[in-house]
């Protein structure tokens, strides 16, 4: 495998903030057609990794590869442009817009020089997509949690990313439409084409859907691999996943 | 040598009452991150009391001193009555809300402005010097009443120093300033903290108008002539800032008094202004702020 | 725009340009003049809160309009239609370098900045003799064949350019710089560049300030820098507030209403601080949407934006 297969790598990604280190020599990749999990106990170095690769936060050391080209210390807009989308973990949408303009947004972000048609189509599709079409008109605040986690995820999707990358998607889903979630990822992974990356929470549902997983530790990557194999991994077990944790 | 102490004597002066000026502004937005621009008007009311009240008290047969003493009272309370009424029928409901806050207080400096027109009159007004004659310092001249007006500065500011950093109100107050939500987490009831920083504030811009009164001439729009000043010191010292406040206020009289010997007044505002430009670009938390 | 708009914009605008074709030279036309001019100057505050910010530095770039409108028209004696044009861009060019450089700046500072660019501009305009120091300029003319004729040629270009501000408003772009507002790290997510938008945005506000100074500089004939001072700013932003920030309509609502009772209230001898300062502080307190947003509230369905609709109770499985 080489470098330039990786969507996205980070080679020795080091952030400190002050005293702090929150993460600290960090080599990931994220292939293509894969769903990666990010995971680790609170304070791991999650978001900061995040921040780090979505070009929210600059790094104090290392760097960071998209597509196989340099793109370290560019700005958040830069690194959009390059495919790479991210969601946030709280209020990623605008609550005092309609779930259409929301929506159009993304479709601005991916096709900034079309007129009107273009991205009409392009809100229909994903409404359709991510099953909002008979939201479009109200307004995005308005709606109950879930649809609004549906919405923010759309606003991603719209801009038709190679990455994409969500912060915490799933929390305060329940069952059903945490299930309709994860088929959705399986069908931007399969149909799309893109690779998803994923941090999250929900033990159960990243062992469903990731691919591939990587652990974050104190900021350092404890290990990865398929979820079988980090199940099964002693370190991770004793750090973070506990007895509860069982493999089906 | 001599012009170059009489230029440092006559910026201290003003200094001293920017400082004052300032101290209020800065605890206006350090605590309750709001810019009330109308934090001139209570300057502006006091002064205004103590003009009209002392002649009064003076032709009444009290010594000067006292007359003094008793106006200043006087007009100190009309301020903090005034700021009082704007607070829990204003600037309460607009904590955090920068624009909603800088728009009242615009509104409220027309208002009073317009009012004090009213009330008061549009004759400019003078008072008596309580203490006469000059003092001579190091070869520089200054006006005893001046002087007065320094040591008085020195002192209520040593004062607030010590409260914020030893009162109880005080701790409360910078704890609110750095992070407000850990503040009342912690129990601080962040209303009753916030004002009583809004009339510390209101205090400590009334007692700079009674003693600018008898130094100056006063008249309504004193107070929106000191705010541009008083703003200009805390953006550069930096906006909740005490040690910046005080820096910022004695840079902004230096200059003032240096501009104003050497140039133009008008001249010396542009620069000012473009210095303040340049600070609030370059590092818009001042000096001592932080952001 | 759909056709319901249009109409619903066109009447009153037709309405405008009429009325201020049949009225003759009178104190009646000069205010309806002033209203004009004030209410472009408050739709341009507007189009800056569009993404979320406060242009207090708007009287500079009236100021700048107006200055150059006089410039060109009694030193290099240019057409009257250039005149009017080149104010709005060059009033517009120096916003394009003053938003590149402020536009990043967050918090309340961006309005500071604004307040003490407004103060450079003023204080320059009193030092600087060709612009006239403190005296200002004189002999600012419109054509001659125009006299007349200005009060309807005022009222058109404002309305001409309050439907250019309201266009950009429903564009794309527009709905882009409302998602600004809201939440900016969301569309730079997206891949927009959120400084660029905004600055572009301030460049088509200026442009219309600029133009509401040089329709100014021909109304009076005359201008000084006094004019132009922070009370400038105050009063468009009363007029905003007072008329409403949510609609378009709101600038020409509040400009109207406090230019008209303003001038009653003069002619009782009351203070005109007083009147606009009361206005600013009653509608910050009280009404918070200003009137159009309260006449619209009104007319709304009852229950207001939050009510429910058939989808959201669906959604919800009520």
């Amino acid at each position: 495998m080489t470098d330039t297969t990786a969507l996205l790598r980070t080679e020795a990604l080091t952030r400190r903030f002050g005293g702090l280190l929150a993460v600290s020599n960090l080599d990931m990749d994220i292939r293509p057609n894969e769903i990666l999990g990010l995971i680790g106990p609170n304070g791991a170095g999650k978001s900061t990794t995040f921040n780090l690769i979505s070009g929210f936060h600059k790094p104090t050391a290392g760097r960071l590869f998209i597509g196989g080209r340099d793109v370290t210390g560019r700005s958040p807009e830069q690194i959009s442009r390059l495919g790479l989308v991210r969601t946030f973990q709280h209020g990623s949408l605008m609550r005092g817009m309609t779930v259409r303009d929301n929506l159009l947004v993304g479709a601005v972000g991916a096709l900034p020089q079309a007129r009107g048609e273009p991205r009409r189509a392009r809100v229909a599709e994903t409404a359709k997509r991510l099953r909002l079409t008979a939201y479009l008109d109200e307004r995005a605040g308005n709606l109950p949690h879930g649809l609004q986690r549906l919405v923010s995820i759309g606003i991603a999707v719209a801009t038709g990313p190679r990455v994409l990358c969500l912060d915490e998607p799933l929390t305060g889903l329940n069952q059903s439409e945490v299930a309709g979630i994860l088929d959705l990822f399986r069908s931007i992974r399969d149909e799309d084409g893109s690779s998803i990356l994923l941090v999250e929470h929900n033990m159960k549902a990243v062992m469903q859907v990731c691919d591939r997983i990587v652990v974050l530790h104190h900021g350092q990557k404890l290990a990865s691999g398929t979820p079988a194999e980090i199940g099964r991994d002693e370190a991770v077990i004793s750090a973070y996943l506990g007895k509860r944790h069982d493999s089906h | 040598m001599q012009t170059a102490l009489q230029i440092i004597a006559t910026g201290l002066q003003i200094g001293a009452i920017y400082v004052l000026f300032s101290l209020g502004l800065t605890l206006t937005f350090g605590i309750m991150r709001i810019v009330n621009f109308a934090h001139g008007q209570f300057f502006t009311l006091s002064a205004l009391v103590v003009a009209v009240v002392m002649p009064y008290l003076a032709t009444a047969g009290l010594p000067l001193p006292a007359a003094f003493a008793g106006s200043a009272a006087a007009g100190v309370a009309a301020s903090l009555l005034l700021g009082l009424v704007t607070y829990e029928w204003g600037f309460k409901r607009l904590q955090r809300d920068f624009v909603g806050s800088f728009i009242l207080s615009l509104g409220l400096i027309l208002l009073l402005e317009g009012l004090y027109l009213d009330v008061f009159g549009g004759a400019v007004r003078s008072v008596p010097p309580i203490i006469d004659g000059t003092v001579s310092v190091f070869g520089a001249s200054l006006t005893s009443q001046r002087l007065l007006l320094c040591f008085v500065a020195v002192v209520l500011t040593g004062l607030l120093y010590a409260a914020l950093a030893m009162t109880p109100v005080g701790k409360a107050l910078r704890a609110a300033s750095i992070d407000h939500e850990a503040a009342m987490l912690q129990g601080i009831p962040y209303q009753r903290i916030a004002r009583h920083g809004f009339m510390i504030a209101t205090l400590l811009a009334a007692v700079a108008g009674a003693l600018i009164a008898p130094v100056s001439v006063v008249t309504t729009t004193l107070g929106s002539d000191y705010l541009i000043k008083g703003f200009i010191a805390v953006i550069v010292g930096g906006l909740g800032s005490i040690p910046g406040a005080i820096i910022g206020s004695l840079f902004i009289a230096l200059v003032e008094s240096v501009g104003g010997y050497f140039f133009d007044p008008s001249r010396a505002s542009i620069a000012i202004f473009a210095l303040v430009m340049v600070v609030l670009l370059v590092r818009p938390q001042g000096l001592m702020g932080h952001g | 725009m759909d056709n319901h708009a249009i109409l619903k914009a066109g009447a009153p605008a037709v309405l405008a340009i009429a009325l201020a074709a049949v009225l003759p030279a009178s104190y009646a036309s000069n205010l309806l003049n002033w209203i004009a001019i004030a209410a472009l100057i408050a739709a341009s505050l507007r189009m800056v809160l569009l993404f979320g910010e406060l242009n207090f530095g708007t009287a500079a770039f009236v100021s700048i309009g107006a200055y150059t409108a006089g410039l060109l028209t009694t030193r290099f004696e240019l057409p009257f239609l250039a005149a009017i044009l080149a104010a709005g861009v060059m009033a517009a060019l120096v916003s394009i370098l003053f938003g590149y450089v402020t536009l990043r700046i967050k918090g309340p500072y961006f309005k500071l900045i604004g307040f003490a660019f407004a103060e450079v501009v003023r204080l320059c305009c009193t030092q600087i003799d060709w612009l006239g120091g403190n005296s200002g300029m004189v002999g600012i003319f419109p054509p001659a064949g125009l006299d007349a004729w200005y009060g309807t040629f005022v009222m058109t270009v404002v309305v001409l350019m309050l439907v250019g501000l309201y266009a950009v408003e429903r564009s794309d772009f527009g709905k882009v710089l409302t998602a600004i507002r809201d939440n900016d790290a969301v569309v730079r997510t997206v891949g927009i560049d959120v400084h660029r938008a905004k600055v572009i945005c301030f460049a088509i506000a200026c442009f219309a300030a600029g133009i509401a100074g040089s329709l100014q500089a021909f109304a009076n004939t005359v201008i000084s820098p006094g004019d132009f001072g922070v009370l400038l700013s105050i009063m468009a932003l009363a007029y905003l507030k007072v008329g409403g920030e949510e609609s378009i309509f709101g600038p020409v609502a509040g400009a109207a209403l406090l230019i008209l009772l303003g001038s009653v209230a003069l002619s009782f001898g009351a203070g005109e601080h007083v009147f606009y300062g009361a206005a600013i502080v009653l509608s910050v307190l009280i009404m918070p949407k200003g009137i159009v947003g309260m006449v619209d509230g009104l007319l709304r369905r009852p229950g207001g934006p939050a009510a429910s609709t058939p989808a959201i109770r669906e959604a919800r499985g009520q």
